[in-house]
């Protein structure tokens, strides 16, 4: 499974920002939520501060984000809330497939 | 484990010992080895493994389909053996996305083996990469023609990867199923009441249905499929057995 970090922006005024909200809700709602491995604040009084240094690291300027680490250690950046959510559908039905697959190669399965 | 083990020579020199001294075997040979429980009569292995182990370690898959019967004997196993059970769960969102796509009958139509991918076969593997050995309750009498050569162990060949070799024991592939039962009644061993009502082979509450005397204790899985799909005619490691191609009489 993917390692997913969510990266959400406050403001200097201690507030969060909208679309971070927003996006939080959505997941909450649509039951992604519990994919989400790690939460990282952005704060913008705090420029050494995770979300902050992430947003370098990845070279990403807008907020919210995600980063999808796979076990192979390749990391995807998404600061589109539909491209992850179609990135993770599509992964999920490539996961699907490789566990039929292994079904078909592996008959005694059925017996578990 | 210390050493690589020479699989068809250890599964002959067990294949003529009792289920006990097989799980002794393994038990001793394996610190990090655990049994798979289905929530049927495979929980003669959990009885016998207790009186070897106390503590030995048990999981099993919750599909999230199965008996209401089934999820309750679990719980009735795990407070009569004193046992912890770890009680695996399919991907949620890999189920999601199944569903969303394909309703949640989707095996009536496409077959069983995509929602089994999901539900079973998903946590399974990810349980068994953290183990160096499971044991299972797989009978050569469960199929008839190739399973003849199921070994009581057995380099699991689905799960083992380049850095974890994975040992599968099936400490009961030489008993029949009237065996398990002989034993089941004489150890007063709790049972799935869902036995009681004509359930042979006990799976999911969708895809398990009671069978009548005499008939295979397949024909309650899967019964919509053709036979010659529900399981592979041509496994590789048992068309390799002896008895490969010979029709079992039952």
């Amino acid at each position: 499974m993917p390692h997913i970090t969510l990266v959400k922006k406050v403001f200097k005024n201690g507030d969060l920002c909208k679309k971070c909200g927003e996006v939080s809700e959505r997941l909450e709602r649509e039951g992604l939520l519990d994919l989400i491995n790690q939460i990282a604040i952005a704060d913008e009084s705090d420029a050494e501060s995770e979300g902050m240094r992430l947003a370098r690291e990845h070279n990403v300027d807008r907020a919210p984000f995600f980063i999808v680490e796979e076990d192979d250690g390749a990391v995807r950046i998404f600061d589109i809330y539909f491209k992850f959510k179609k990135y993770i559908s599509n992964r999920a039905e490539v996961e699907r497939q490789d566990l039929t697959d292994l079904i078909d190669q592996n008959p005694d399965l059925d017996f578990i | 484990m210390t050493d690589v083990l020479n699989y068809p020579q250890v599964a002959k020199e067990l294949d003529t010992q009792t289920p006990q001294e097989i799980l002794e075997w393994a038990l001793k040979r394996f610190d990090n080895i655990s049994i798979s429980f289905s929530g049927a009569e495979d929980v003669v292995l959990i009885d016998m493994a207790t009186r070897i182990d106390p503590s030995v370690k048990v999981f099993s898959l919750d599909t999230g389909r199965l008996h209401p019967e089934t999820y309750q004997y679990i719980e009735r196993v795990r407070d009569h053996y004193a046992i912890e059970i770890d009680v695996l769960n399919p991907n949620a969102e890999a189920v999601r996305e199944l569903v969303r796509q394909k309703g949640l009958f989707s095996f009536y139509k496409d077959g069983h083996k995509e929602c089994c991918a999901v539900r079973k076969v998903g946590p399974l593997r990810d349980k068994l990469a953290t183990l160096d050995a499971w044991i299972t309750g797989q009978r050569r009498d469960q199929s008839e023609g190739t399973r003849d050569s199921l070994p009581v162990i057995q380099k699991d060949a689905a799960f083992s990867t380049d850095t974890n070799v994975l040992s599968k024991f099936n400490p009961l592939a030489s008993w029949s199923s009237e065996d398990i039962w002989s034993y089941i009644r004489e150890n007063d061993v709790p049972y799935n009441p869902l036995h009681r009502r004509g359930f042979t082979s006990i799976g999911c509450e969708p895809c398990t249905r009671a069978i009548l005397p005499n008939q295979h204790e397949r024909e309650g899985r899967w019964w919509w499929e053709n036979p010659d799909e529900k399981e592979c005619g041509l496994h590789s490691d048992n068309l390799n057995g002896p008895n490969a191609l010979k029709v079992v009489a039952k």
